[in-house]
């Protein structure tokens, strides 16, 4: 999850520090361009592509943690 | 069999001989469209899609003004007569009209003779491969020498003002590209991957305007917001279906020509975005050096971005060797060929 985290801090211009489970995507700007980036960084971190919904539904960075972890156990 | 198989090539192979582009007079910056939107900046912009600007039509200036701009362009720069244009091709999603096929109005525009065969061909950011393709089938069954290929679109006339996101990308714009016969035995175009799925459809629509949901557009348009008569575009699974797609069209063209990735001199794709693009390189192993971006001061126009990157690329090196190109999009749709330039 380092390189994710940190891809996320890039997202959101932010030091990587402050990406921990209960940092809230909807307070930052969780929009169309955040969630395009992160479909790209998914992609590129565990070769999985999510839906714009699957994201869009994710209010912390740790629905997102569990989001990729249950698709890579699948 | 030798024999059989060079005169089922008609007089030749097809070759992209020159390529002039036409873009409208108009400005929109990303300070434009920043400008009264909080949270949008021209930098952030920018760093997202890779566009500092692009151009937009003028109210009743259509693709076929600019497609007619840029094959003007391309006769009187390389001293092409219009006589010789045997057929002319339109990719275009913005016609002047549902019918006839603006291609035929082209065909009397231009002075093209009426021995030119005219169609239309209805397809997005795929569009420029896919018709190529069909000037290369034309040639090389002798059914055509000179083919006029246009791409052109208006996708400022389809996007409503207060979808930011999508008005951030898309540029107007067309180009003309000539496709002849050489007579020569190898290939200079080809071989194609070609690709689809449909069930993506909705992801990348205009709902209104044909007999699906009736034809009266623009009186569905409304003032707050994007209606069935816009562009609607699922962004994520626009970009999850390019990431998906694209990297096994370059594998299955690479296996179909017998290479691989580092005999390819030149990648030409279809000019989407920044994030993107630099998405596909990394995954692709691309070297920067090989991969052409040029959406900076045009955005993505669409069926024109390939021809628009690809005479930006030559005017830097004419003879670049063999271009990979590949398009994909709306539909979805997807192409990718090799082409051959020295």
């Amino acid at each position: 999850m380092t390189s994710f985290h940190a891809g996320l801090a890039d997202i959101f211009e932010i030091p990587v520090d402050q990406i921990g489970p209960g940092f809230r995507l909807t307070e930052k700007n969780w929009d169309s361009l955040a969630i395009i980036s992160c479909v790209v960084l998914i992609d590129e971190c565990f070769g999985m592509l999510p839906s714009g919904a699957e994201l869009a539904a994710c209010a912390t960075v740790a629905d997102l943690d569990a989001l990729v972890s249950r698709a890579v156990a699948a | 069999m030798r024999q059989a198989m060079s005169r089922s090539c008609g007089q030749g192979r097809a070759r992209l001989r020159a390529i002039a582009t036409a873009l409208p007079d108009t400005i929109l910056t990303n300070a434009d469209l920043a400008a009264g939107h909080a949270g949008w900046t021209a930098e952030k912009i920018f760093a997202k899609t890779g566009i500092s600007e692009r151009r937009i039509a003028a109210p009743g200036e259509t693709a076929a003004d600019l497609a007619f701009t840029a094959a003007t362009r391309l006769f009187q720069r390389d001293g092409i007569d219009a006589a010789s244009i045997d057929f002319v091709l339109l990719c275009t999603q913005t016609p002047d009209h549902p019918l006839p096929s603006t291609a035929c109005l082209l065909q009397h525009r231009l002075g093209l003779s009426r021995g030119c065969g005219a169609l239309d061909v209805n397809l997005g950011c795929s569009g420029y491969v896919y018709a190529l393709s069909l000037a290369k089938g034309l040639i090389e069954a002798g059914m055509a020498r000179r083919v006029l290929l246009l791409t052109a679109d208006t996708y400022s006339r389809i996007v409503h003002p207060a979808d930011l996101g999508t008005r951030a990308l898309f540029g107007d714009g067309a180009a003309a590209s000539l496709v002849d016969a050489e007579p020569d035995e190898q290939a200079m175009i080809g071989p194609f991957v070609f690709g689809t799925d449909g069930s993506g459809g909705g992801r990348l629509i205009v709902q209104a305007g044909g007999m699906r949901h009736g034809s009266g557009s623009d009186a569905m348009r409304t003032a707050n917001g994007p209606s069935p008569a816009d562009l609607f575009m699922d962004g994520p699974a626009v970009m999850a279906f390019a990431l998906a797609e694209v990297p096994r069209a370059v594998a299955a063209l690479l296996e179909r020509s017998g290479m691989d990735l580092q005999q390819i001199d030149l990648f030409v794709f279809h000019q989407a975005n920044a994030l993107l693009l630099e998405a596909l390189r990394r995954k692709l192993d691309i070297p920067p050096e090989k991969f052409v971006v040029h959406m900076a001061h045009c955005g993505n126009t669409v069926s024109s971005s390939i021809p628009f990157a690809l005479e930006h690329a030559l005017r830097k090196n004419p003879q670049p060797g063999r271009a990979m190109l590949v398009g994909f999009g709306v539909g979805f749709s997807w192409a990718a060929t090799n082409i051959v330039i020295h």
